[in-house]
């Protein structure tokens, strides 16, 4: 069974983790012994049961009523499977959030309904990281209705205002749906409430159903093959993972950046001997030649135009902090550093608006040029996500996302 | 998921000089001493250690031995001191993660792959795939590394090691899935006699059986299709009060 990933995603106390833990109980996906745990937690804290502390487990997210850090949880609805990825809310807490965030499918974004919370930048900002990271269906929760006595007005409200952000970001219509909920008492989650009987949509489970069917299909068949190592020994025996396209033993390949060119002697999928490999094979390649001494992070091709090389990148960036100091990029794997970060145009995730900028503020986007110590192999992301995406870091530590442009 | 736990396993080989596996006999970590055979061409690359407080149970000292030979297995049997006063958080905080610390000091082992799923528990619902240890083995879960598109941490200098995490994303009925289609060996604990049977294993101080009938896999997958029940009910460490699991990771327990 295929499991689709499911990241939540909106601002601290909007609901996220509840979300979860009521969908975890109305499903019957969790152990008696868990939600009693939960039960019993919330108790000595002198609350009323919270479905969240399924989810957050660490006695300083139980205490603080905050998700800290990332967790996951499966359920199984209508012989389908998904895994639900919570991510803290809180705006220091982004490098957790975007490190859930990253491995989803699909996301649910929760918006308040209440007049006090509703849509807010951080609100704004998930959804510009959704986009980013190329998540292709969302799901709009908008939450709390029972606190503003289930108006439909309220709902339609912020679906209007979510939906124009979303399309000034670039989500097509019919990649977002909205659903009005309540997380904390489980109401359109997976049964339809009597309490929004005005709302004629699907439950959100249903949702997410309804688009794990539709099913996603890659758009290139390019053969692209990201290297990992060499077996101990062996020095013209490779492993790594097919990003795109297929090849048979006799094909030629092109090791990029580096350019030399060799045959496929023997290929070995999942340890067994095979005649060809696909799309998504983990494969070990027996080459009549060596491709060189770096093999981490080296591409494997059939043509030398099928990814870019060069040691310059153009990018679309998110910063968590401020970017002053050394800077260095993890992408596919290897860890280049940046002799240069110049900073083109910033963009304000609130409106989706562009200027011209020398300077990306922390929490902010922004376009970039990075010129690298050293040249790599890379595809814009919108053609290979695996080799169009990478990992900032400022004097050593995690300072923002970044996807290639072109 | 296959695929996904040989990608992490090579990953962890390629990256780091010194890599070793804990094997405690148990359904998981022969489960990943199967995919490391897979991802390594039939044989474990690595030293696999068994932390041995000496009160584990007779089947298990005999398939540690069978199997060990079979997969001509490079083990590591690190004695841990047992005190009879002790058990549960004080058990397994001062004796096995004492044990470990020594070896893998001794043996300058810069990572280490442990077999850990995230629905075995909420704190381990909560980790990296791969995850630091800074040098007095603590996990500094307060404030993890970034882990994005799974690309992994690299030691930071800072570190002692890298805890390696290839089945965090396997269920517990994953597992059988898969030893039932691979034929992994299993140890005999596992599958029910007199109406009991070992759902989740430790030592022979702090494991209960379960009540079940589930003589064979498909029983067993059977049964957990249905079950309500915790996979480790049977395990001290994780009852005792809420949190130990969280005090006991900290300090560098599995």
């Amino acid at each position: 069974m295929i499991v689709n990933r499911v990241t939540l995603l909106g601002n601290k106390d909007h609901g996220k983790s509840t979300l979860i833990g009521s969908l975890l109980i109305q499903t019957k996906s969790v152990s008696q012994q868990r939600i009693d745990d939960a039960k019993k937690t919330s108790k000595k804290l002198g609350r009323k049961f919270e479905p969240g502390y399924i989810l957050d487990s660490f006695q300083e997210e139980r205490e603080r009523e905050m998700t800290i850090d990332t967790t996951r949880a499966q359920v199984k609805y209508k012989n389908t499977g998904f895994e639900f990825i919570d991510v803290p809310g809180h705006e220091e807490l982004m490098k957790n959030m975007l490190s859930g965030a990253s491995y989803a499918d699909f996301a649910i974004l929760l918006v308040s309904a209440k007049p006090d919370e509703g849509i807010t930048t951080q609100t704004k900002r998930h959804l510009f990281v959704a986009k980013m990271m190329g998540i292709g269906k969302l799901v709009v929760a908008v939450n709390k209705l029972d606190a503003v006595g289930y108006s439909q007005k309220r709902f339609e409200e912020i679906k209007m205002d979510i939906g124009s952000y979303l399309s000034r970001i670039g989500f097509a219509d019919e990649e977002a749906s909205f659903v009005p909920v309540s997380a904390y008492n489980g109401e359109n989650l997976v049964r339809l409430s009597p309490n929004t009987a005005w709302y004629k949509g699907r439950s959100l489970l249903d949702e997410l159903v309804t688009e794990s069917r539709m099913g996603k299909a890659r758009k290139q068949r390019k053969l692209l093959i990201s290297l990992q190592g060499v077996f101990e020994g062996h020095a013209n025996s490779v492993f790594g993972k097919v990003l795109s396209g297929k090849a048979s033993r006799g094909d030629r390949v092109i090791a990029l950046p580096g350019g030399k060119t060799s045959r496929i002697l023997d290929i070995f999928v999942s340890g067994r001997r095979k005649r060809s490999f696909e799309e998504g094979d983990i494969v070990t390649l027996r080459l009549d030649g060596n491709i060189g001494r770096e093999v981490k992070g080296t591409i494997l091709a059939d043509n030398r135009r099928s990814c870019s090389t060069g040691n310059r990148i153009r990018a679309l960036l998110l910063a968590t902090k401020q970017l002053k100091g050394d800077h260095s990029i993890k992408l596919n794997g290897v860890a280049v550093r940046c002799k240069k970060l110049n900073v083109k145009m910033e963009i304000d995730v609130a409106t989706g608006e562009s200027k011209r900028s020398s300077r990306i503020k922390p929490l902010s986007a922004g376009l970039v040029e990075i010129i690298l110590d050293r040249d790599i192999a890379t595809d814009a992301f919108s053609r290979t996500p695996e080799i169009g995406r990478f990992v900032l870091y400022t004097n050593k530590s995690f300072s923002g996302i970044g996807i290639i442009t072109d | 998921m296959e695929e996904r736990s040989i990608y992490i396993m090579r990953e962890a080989k390629t990256n780091f000089k010194n890599v070793a596996a804990l094997w405690s006999m148990g359904k998981d970590s022969t489960t990943m001493l199967a995919l490391a055979r897979k991802a390594f061409h039939g044989k474990v690359p690595f030293p696999v250690i068994h932390i041995d407080n000496g009160i584990d149970f007779p089947e298990t000292y005999q398939f540690r031995e069978e199997l060990a030979k079979k997969w001509k297995l490079d083990l590591i049997v690190a004695k841990s001191e047992i005190k009879p006063e002790m058990s549960g958080f004080a058990c397994c905080g001062a004796n096995k993660t004492v044990a470990l610390k020594k070896l893998m000091k001794e043996k300058g082992f810069d990572a280490l792959i442990v077999s850990i799923r995230r629905d075995e528990h909420g704190i381990r619902a909560k980790e990296r795939v791969f995850s630091p240890r800074d040098k007095n083995f603590k996990w500094n879960y307060k404030d993890q590394v970034a882990e994005l598109w799974d690309d992994y941490a690299s030691n930071s200098g800072a570190d002692d090691h890298i805890r390696v995490h290839p089945l965090l994303d396997w269920n517990e009925v994953d597992i059988w899935n898969y030893i039932k289609r691979e034929k992994v060996p299993m140890n005999p604990l596992y599958f029910s006699r007199n109406g009991y049977r070992y759902r989740s294993l430790g030592c022979t101080h702090c494991t209960v059986p379960i009540r079940s009938g589930a003589k064979n896999i498909d029983q067993i997958i059977g049964e957990l299709e249905v079950t309500k029940i915790e996979e480790r009910s049977g395990r001290e460490q994780d009852k005792e009060k809420s949190y130990v699991m969280e005090k006991l990771r900290s300090l560098g327990y599995m």
